[in-house]
Order: C-alpha cells, then sequence, then structure tokens
C-alpha cells in the first residue's frame, strides 16, 4: 500500500468512526438535548449570579468559556465512557484500523456535538446579556478552540473511561490542558464581544495548537486505547 | 511481575544504593545549613526591594528543581512507554511527587514575594505564575491517575501519556500568557549576569543545596518504591 492509499484508508475509517458516534446521538437523543439544557440553565444562573449592571460585554465572554468548558466536559466525558459499558471498542480495536484514525474520528464527532451545543449556547448568552453574538471571528475562534479542546479532552476522556471513578479524572486532566485554549481564546471573545478589533493572531495561535495537540492525542491514543 | 522485565533487579541500579543516597543528603543537609547562613548573613539586601529579595535564593531553586523533576518525569514515561521498563516508571513516579513538592514550595514563595512588590499575591498576567500553577494542576492530576487506574501497567501506560502531554502544555501555557499580557520584572533581573558577586555565590550555593535535596528525597523514594516491590513480588512468590 503506498502512502496515499494509506492517507485514504486512514481518512475513511475516521469518517467511519466519527459517523457511527453520530448516528448513534442522532437514534438515541440523549446528549444533545442534555447539553443544550445545560447551557441554558449555566446562561440562567450567569444572570444572576454576575452584577449585570458591570455590563454585558464585560460579563458574558467569562460565562461563555465557563459554559465551554464544563459542557465540554460532558460531551467528551460520553464519548468514551458508552463504548466501554457496551464493550464496543474491543472488537473495534480487533479490525486492522488505525488506533489514530479510530481516535480523530470519536474525536471528530464529539467536537461536533460540542459544536451543535454552542449553537444553542451562543444565541443564548445574546439573549440573557442582551448583545450582539453574531460575526464571523466568534464563530471562527469557538470552531478551532472547540477542534483542539475535542483532541485533548477526547485522550483524556478515553484514559478516564478505563479507570474507575471516570468522572472525577476527566476534569482533573483536562481542565488544566485546556489553559492555553481559554486565555487565547478567552482574549479573542472579549475583543469581539467588546465591540470588535483585530482576532487574526489570536484565530492564527489557536489553529497552532489545534495541530499540535491532534497530532500528540492521535500518537499518544496507541497506547491508550491498546490496553 | 513489575520487577525484572529489564533483566535487572532495582537493587543492582546504583540509584538505588543506599550508601550513596545517604551520603548526598548528609551533604545536602550541610550546603542546606551553609545556603541559610549565606542568605542570612552574607548576601547583600537589594537596594530596591530590600531584604524581601532573598526569598529570590529559595523560590528560583525550587523551581528549577521542580523543572529537573519533571523532566525525570517526562523522560521516564518515554523510555516507559518504549520498552515498558519497570525502573522507569518507578523514577517517573517518585519524580512526580518530589516534584509536586518543590512546586508548591516554588508556588508559595513565589506569591510571598510578589506581595510586598506587587502589592498582590496572584497575578493573572503573569506567563511564570500561571504556567506554574498548571504545572502544579497538571502534576497534581498526574498523581490522580496513579491513583485510580489499575495498578500496574495501565497506571504506569496511562500516567506516562498525561507527563508526557503535561510537559509539553507548560511551555505553550507560559506563551500564551505572554502573548495575553506581561507585567512581571523584566528575565534579566533575574539572570546571574546582572547579579554582584556576593549575589551569584550565594545563589549558586542555595541551588546546588536544593538540586542534591531534590536528587536525595528522589533517591529515598526510588529505593523505598523498588524494596516495595521487591516486598511484594516475594509475599506473591
Amino acid at each position: 500500500m503506498n502512502e496515499w492509499m494509506r492517507g485514504r484508508e486512514f481518512l475513511r475509517v475516521a469518517i467511519a468512526v466519527a459517523r457511527k458516534d453520530l448516528r448513534s446521538e442522532v437514534r438515541s437523543r440523549e446528549l444533545l438535548p442534555a447539553l443544550g439544557q445545560f447551557a441554558v440553565l449555566a446562561l440562567l444562573i450567569a444572570n444572576f449570579a454576575f452584577d449585570l449592571e458591570a455590563g454585558g460585554p464585560r460579563i458574558a465572554p467569562g460565562v461563555l468559556w465557563l459554559t465551554i468548558t464544563f459542557a465540554g466536559l460532558l460531551a467528551f466525558g460520553r464519548a468514551f465512557s458508552g463504548e466501554r459499558d457496551q464493550g464496543s471498542l474491543e472488537p473495534m480495536l480487533l479490525t486492522p484500523a488505525s488506533r489514530a484514525a479510530i481516535f480523530l474520528g470519536k474525536a471528530a464527532a464529539a467536537a461536533a456535538l460540542l459544536a451543535a451545543s454552542e449553537l444553542v449556547m451562543v444565541p443564548a448568552l445574546g439573549i440573557f446579556f442582551n448583545i450582539p453574538v453574531l460575526s464571523f471571528a466568534l464563530a471562527a475562534t469557538l470552531a478551532l478552540a472547540t477542534v483542539g479542546m475535542a483532541g485533548l479532552g477526547c485522550l483524556f476522556a478515553a484514559i478516564a473511561a478505563q479507570t474507575r471513578a471516570r468522572d472525577l479524572l476527566l476534569p482533573a486532566l483536562a481542565l488544566p490542558l485546556w489553559i492555553p485554549f481559554v486565555v487565547v481564546g478567552g482574549r479573542a471573545v472579549q475583543v469581539v464581544l467588546g465591540g470588535g478589533g483585530e482576532v487574526s493572531g489570536a484565530l492564527a495561535l489557536l489553529a497552532d495548537f489545534d495541530i499540535l495537540f491532534l497530532v500528540v492525542a492521535s500518537l499518544a491514543a496507541k497506547f491508550v486505547l491498546d490496553d | 511481575m513489575s520487577i525484572g522485565r529489564d533483566g535487572s533487579l532495582p537493587a543492582a541500579n546504583p540509584a538505588a544504593r543506599p550508601e550513596l543516597v545517604r551520603g548526598a543528603a548528609v551533604a545536602s543537609s550541610l550546603l542546606l545549613i551553609l545556603a541559610g547562613l549565606l542568605v542570612i548573613f552574607y548576601a547583600p539586601a537589594d537596594s530596591v526591594q530590600g531584604v524581601v529579595q532573598k526569598i529570590f535564593y529559595l523560590h528560583v531553586p525550587a523551581a528549577i528543581a521542580a523543572y529537573g523533576a519533571f523532566a525525570a518525569v517526562l523522560i521516564g514515561g518515554l523510555v516507559y512507554l518504549w520498552n515498558e521498563s519497570a525502573a522507569a516508571d518507578r523514577l517517573a513516579r517518585v519524580a512526580a511527587e518530589v516534584g509536586l513538592v518543590f512546586t508548591t514550595v516554588a508556588l508559595i514563595m513565589g506569591s510571598l514575594w510578589a506581595r510586598p512588590i506587587w502589592g498582590t499575591y496572584w497575578e493573572p498576567a503573569d506567563p511564570r505564575l500561571v504556567s506554574t500553577l498548571v504545572l502544579w494542576l497538571i502534576y497534581a492530576g498526574y498523581l490522580l491517575v496513579r491513583r485510580i487506574a489499575a495498578p500496574g501497567r495501565q497506571a504506569s501506560r496511562f500516567a506516562a501519556i498525561v507527563g508526557i502531554i503535561g510537559f509539553i502544555d507548560v511551555p505553550i501555557v507560559h506563551f500564551s500568557v505572554s502573548w495575553w499580557r506581561t507585567i512581571h520584572p523584566p528575565v534579566e533581573a533575574a539572570t546571574p549576569a546582572a547579579l554582584p558577586p556576593a549575589m551569584l555565590l550565594t545563589f549558586a550555593v542555595s541551588t546546588l543545596a536544593v538540586l542534591l535535596l531534590a536528587a536525595v528525597l528522589i533517591g529515598f523514594r526510588y529505593r523505598l518504591e523498588a524494596l516495595r516491590e521487591q516486598l511484594r513480588a516475594a509475599a506473591q512468590a
């Protein structure tokens, strides 16, 4: 098999795994409603817990990031725990498919689910905090951050799912490693919601983080999934 | 069985030789006393910050020791993933504990130093402070993996992954926070080149003392773990 064929095979496996995960979510409709509900509830709590006199645009970026990170923990935590409970990961690993491809497929599906919940979260943020949220820069920031966070989050979810106390382990591992995304993405959202400005530097940085962490996580996936 | 995967008993490892570690322990104790005396009586007070600046002599060596220990976690993890060496895994495990202790020292010292100089215990705009806290959190997570994962191969593998990715993440946190903003005193102020000879000598002695102390703690913990594994293997046999 030459390089090109191998690349195509890798992509085919990743897409098949992602489609499988998304189809199972579409059929069961468990995670998405829960995520949407969580997003609205988190924003509602923030609506009362923060002093809105300080100004919606000043508070909203922080609220958005808190909601995204915790929704991410919910979304990614499910990526491997379901497989674990049904014992469906082992048969998949018995196939000659590359572990990295299986892992990236699952991460892509998890990223899509978190992105779908952001489609509820961001308009709700606009309504609850009375700020304009329709912007290409905001969408790009969240999309880039979601991809990288999904890569790291799914790797640690795969680790956590194989241990006891899995819901304890995922936040302890994923949150510290997400800090670069929150620092850079947080700044970009502040700029966008604060009335605009240049965010191309932040977007380039987020894209760099994505590439780095996706490569590292898919290399590590071999050791995590093979156990 | 976790011992002898690489064909050697833990006691055959020079790092586990008790008299070596004991000698180093005595040396590091003497050096620490000497460093303390130098810091108090010999090193001059800083012309701007006054006596507070002397925290530097414990703060910076502790941070260096912590980074050294976490580098050992990284190397131990890589070697473990490569050849499943029990010794490499043991080194990574004990170095993470010692690294966490020295990170705690560096953080508390840094915070106490920041209060009179910057007027605050915590400054989110400072990349070194934030990346050190994230470092602490990552390796606390590392030890949590060790505790929660099934002991043996699973815990060792998962911890190795966390140790490696954690080490990669820290410079990135540092970089993102400096990109974000910085008010930290420029790095030149802390480099040895700008220090007068008396300060430089004190700093060199205290760094040596703290690094040796970290190595001794790692040596003791390594030996203890090796003996514990031997005992467990003997009980199973």
